[in-house]
């Protein structure tokens, strides 16, 4: 029963029971002891029905009775089909209360136990953690400020905190990776000059912030190149770095689109913002100058110097008008500067129009130089014809040998190319096979890498997963209480069993020893029926003609009679006896009962409520 | 994993090199991110032929003074211990080192974290047994650095109270209710401040029932 009671109690204590540390049985509980515990039981099978129930038992007497039935009540309605009633927790007896309680103990539900079993993550440790740092807080007592200790500085005293503010830092560059293409100046520069990293935000209370700040930036950066090399990266075979001058390109491309499609229309727009124009046309200036690598934009050139030409004119004008806007002049002011932009725009034009001249007259002269040349290349084949035209039929034979003889020279070139193109068409085919074979290797070997990829991060995952778990494990086991000893519960049920076991053999060698009995009795009952039948025949026969054999006979009968009652009252002591066991457990289990105790208990409240309800009838009297 | 990437030899140099970087961030990752610059500096923290013991012991003290010292000092590193490494190296160390404190500060990393964590990037066990002796020494004034960057409502320091009794008001001639006038003196980085307002009986009773609602949700949060 000790056993028992031990998880009784600390099942009971994990239910929020506060039960002292001297009380190992139930049979030390007390009434109060037995309605909370109950109680915080039942709230926590049952919300419900157990918020509406007291934990603590009122002084009144007639209250008490009430909380008694309504605790009865609960208990039935949660499923306890033992005897129940008021009496069990006011007038308690030991066997009762810890039928009922184990009864509530294991309706309690296992939550705890599954939640251990099923991984929460990350979160529920950090989530233990804040629960822990909470209720160190909260252990400790709250001082008022003048009488704070150095311990209390970290959770009551205000002190001064700095708002999260980071500003940019500036890096030295590891001279192994990128440090090879760097200028001299800069490597001096970071060598001498550069302050160490703490030392670079202006005020002190940023650094830790800034630190933090380019960190995760850092990082955030990695990831993403990562997710997008192994999402596109991969699969357009280049190397990191021809991907990012690629995507570079691009980007520029787009921007540089972007940029272009917005100037665009604002110098039709006249001057609705020549400033913004001109920066952007800076802005393109600067693209371009920062571009070495401009294959594509090559194409645009012409475009991009006219671009340029009408942006450095806008630039000008704007340079003009732009005193505008800034405040208030008078009309004449404002014609005045409309007759001088007039004019130097006049002026601007005149000097176009003699730039127009003088490039289509340039057009013309190159097209005539052109058409020049041509015509004395033509003159200078007929000058050829005609030296000749004296010796035709001479020069016509001779002209011909030279066709026939360049003829063969080309049948003969064509074989000789036949001779050579064979082989190299074959080298070429044989390349290309290679080459497409190397395309298909690579694709594959790139499928591979990519679910390598995958496998690699799947099993990170799992391995972060487990890690994870086995953490909060460890963790959990450190906070589960030392005090239930698991094993020792283990080898005590074994015990227990063993024990069980050893009774029932017991049991079941005198059941059989009692049947064996039962059997003999039964022969030896027979056996005496059967004799004392034949002889009561044969001395009936006999009796009938000899007196003092019917004399013999009716001592038989007698004798007879009497052994039957003689074993009829030893049936009857026995079955006493049996009746005096049974009678003397039961005392017993009175006795344990406390009946006497319970009765005299029962009799105070008696007199209690007596005395109640006298008072209240004295009270309704006065009233 | 290792056999699988021997696999395909004909790989270039260059995409090996990410696998196992990205092998390499991966089983990183499962504890404390760092960035690709703070491991390289760390690594080289690690090197003998950079760092021998006592400058090692003399950059670890530096870093830690300067991330706790109040004020910005520049010549932090002009330590005669450190003049013979390659400044560039070692400022690059220093900053790896600072960023690395400030993550185990943030992640609370305890013992066993750490020292997986440097044994990834090369670190001897001796040198991380002397980072861990300093980081302990310092680490709650780490931790206090840390909380002290946020932002935080005034907190009540004093409460002063008084309770009247209204006679009467223009509008009622005979009102008779008691009501407290209550001042809260609240405190906020330095500058105080009073809160002053009245309420009756009812109005402070509901005020104390949330407060003690507040307490209770505080307790329950606790006992996870």
């Amino acid at each position: 029963m000790e056993e028992v009671d031990k998880i009784l109690i600390h099942a009971l204590k994990q239910v929020g029971t506060e039960v002292s540390e001297e009380t190992d049985s139930v049979r030390q509980f007390s009434s109060e002891m037995i309605v909370e515990a109950v109680v915080r039981c039942i709230r926590v099978i049952n919300p419900g029905l157990g918020s509406a129930l007291p934990t603590s038992l009122p002084p009144g007497m007639s209250a008490r009775f009430r909380v008694g039935m309504s605790l009865a009540q609960a208990c039935q309605d949660i499923g306890y089909k033992g005897e129940i009633g008021y009496q069990t927790f006011l007038y308690s007896n030991e066997p009762e209360i810890r039928s009922l309680l184990m009864f509530l103990v294991e309706k309690l539900p296992r939550e705890s136990a599954e939640a251990s079993d099923q991984p929460t993550g990350k979160s529920m440790v950090l989530q233990r953690a804040i629960a822990a740092a909470i209720r160190a807080q909260l252990a400790v007592p709250w001082l008022p400020t003048n009488c704070r200790l150095p311990l209390h500085a970290e959770t009551q005293s205000p002190e001064t905190l700095h708002s999260f503010h980071a500003q940019p830092l500036s890096l030295p560059y590891c001279t192994k990776g990128a440090g090879k293409k760097q200028l001299k100046e800069m490597t001096a520069y970071q060598r001498h000059i550069l302050p160490p990293v703490t030392a670079q935000p202006s005020h002190y209370a940023s650094v830790v912030a800034s630190i933090m700040e380019q960190h995760a930036a850092e990082l955030s950066a990695a990831q993403e190149w990562d997710t997008e090399w192994n999402s596109q990266g991969l699969l357009s075979r280049l190397t990191p770095q021809e991907y990012r001058s690629r995507k570079m390109a691009r980007l520029r491309k787009r921007i540089e689109e972007q940029l272009h499609s917005a100037s665009l229309p604002s110098p039709d727009s006249s001057f609705g913002g020549p400033r913004s124009t001109s920066d952007l046309s800076e802005l393109l200036q600067t693209f371009r100058g920062s571009a070495p690598s401009d294959h594509i934009l090559s194409k645009g050139t012409h475009f991009t110097h006219t671009q340029k030409f009408t942006f450095t004119q806008v630039r000008t004008s704007a340079a003009v008008t732009s005193p505008v806007p800034t405040g208030r002049h008078s009309e004449g002011d404002i014609q005045l500067r409309h007759q001088e932009e007039l004019a130097s725009l006049q002026l601007q034009f005149q000097g176009l129009c003699s730039d127009v001249d003088q490039l289509t007259v340039l057009d013309e002269l190159k097209q005539r130089v052109l058409g020049n040349s041509e015509k004395e290349e033509k003159m200078q084949v007929k000058k050829k014809t005609i030296t000749l035209l004296p010796d035709a039929d001479n020069n016509l034979l001779k002209l011909q040998a030279l066709v026939e003889a360049s003829a063969k020279r080309v049948v003969n070139l064509a074989s000789q190319w036949e001779k050579h193109r064979a082989p190299l068409i074959d080298e070429h085919r044989r390349l290309k096979e290679i080459c497409s074979n190397q395309d298909l290797e690579s694709s594959r070997k790139l499928s591979e890498i990519k679910s390598l990829h995958d496998k690699i991060r799947v099993s990170t995952e799992e391995a972060k997963k487990k890690e994870e778990i086995y953490k909060q494990l460890v963790t959990e086991l450190e906070s589960l209480p030392q005090d239930v000893s698991r094993s020792a519960y283990t080898q005590r049920i074994l015990e227990i069993v063993s024990n069980i076991k050893k009774q029932k053999e017991e049991i079941t060698k005198i059941l059989s020893d009692t049947k064996e009995l039962q059997k003999e009795i039964n022969s030896l009952t027979g056996k005496l029926d059967r004799t004392f039948a034949v002889t009561d025949e044969l001395v009936f026969k006999d009796a009938k003609k000899d007196e003092s054999v019917r004399k013999s006979y009716k001592y038989l009968a007698a004798l007879h009679e009497n052994c039957n009652h003689l074993i009829q009252t030893i049936e009857d002591t026995g079955t006493i006896l049996r009746e005096i066991r049974d009678l003397e457990e039961q005392i017993e289990t009175e006795n344990s009962n406390k009946t006497v105790a319970n009765l005299e208990r029962i009799l105070d409240d008696y007199k209690a409520i007596r005395q109640e309800n006298s008072a209240l009838a004295a009270k309704v009297r006065e009233g | 994993m290792m056999p699988v990437s021997l696999r395909c030899p004909r790989l270039s140099p260059p995409r090996l090199h990410t696998l196992h970087q990205l092998i390499r961030h991966m089983v990183l990752s499962c504890k404390m991110e760092l960035s690709e610059s703070v491991q390289r500096g760390l690594q080289s923290l690690a090197n003998q032929s950079f760092f021998d013991q006592s400058s090692f012991q003399v950059l670890i003290d530096v870093s830690f003074r300067s991330v706790l010292s109040s004020h910005a000092d520049p010549g932090v590193l002009d330590q005669p211990k450190l003049k013979p490494i390659d400044q560039i190296l070692l400022k690059q160390s220093h900053y790896a080192l600072t960023t690395f404190i400030l993550e185990a500060v943030k992640h609370n990393a305890d013992q066993s974290t750490i020292s997986s964590c440097l044994e990834d990037l090369t670190f001897g066990p001796e040198r991380i047994e002397t980072f861990y002796s300093t980081y302990q020494k310092h680490n709650k004034e780490l931790k206090h650095l840390l909380a002290s960057i946020g932002k935080r409502p005034p907190q009540i320091h004093d409460v002063s109270w008084r309770l009247n009794h209204q006679l009467k008001n223009e509008q009622v001639d005979k009102v008779n209710e008691p009501f407290y006038l209550i001042s809260l003196n609240t405190k906020n980085e330095g500058s105080s401040e009073d809160i002053n307002f009245t309420c009756t009986v009812e109005q402070l009773q509901d005020l104390v029932g949330k407060l003690k609602d507040a307490a209770k949700i505080v307790e329950k949060a606790s006992q996870m």
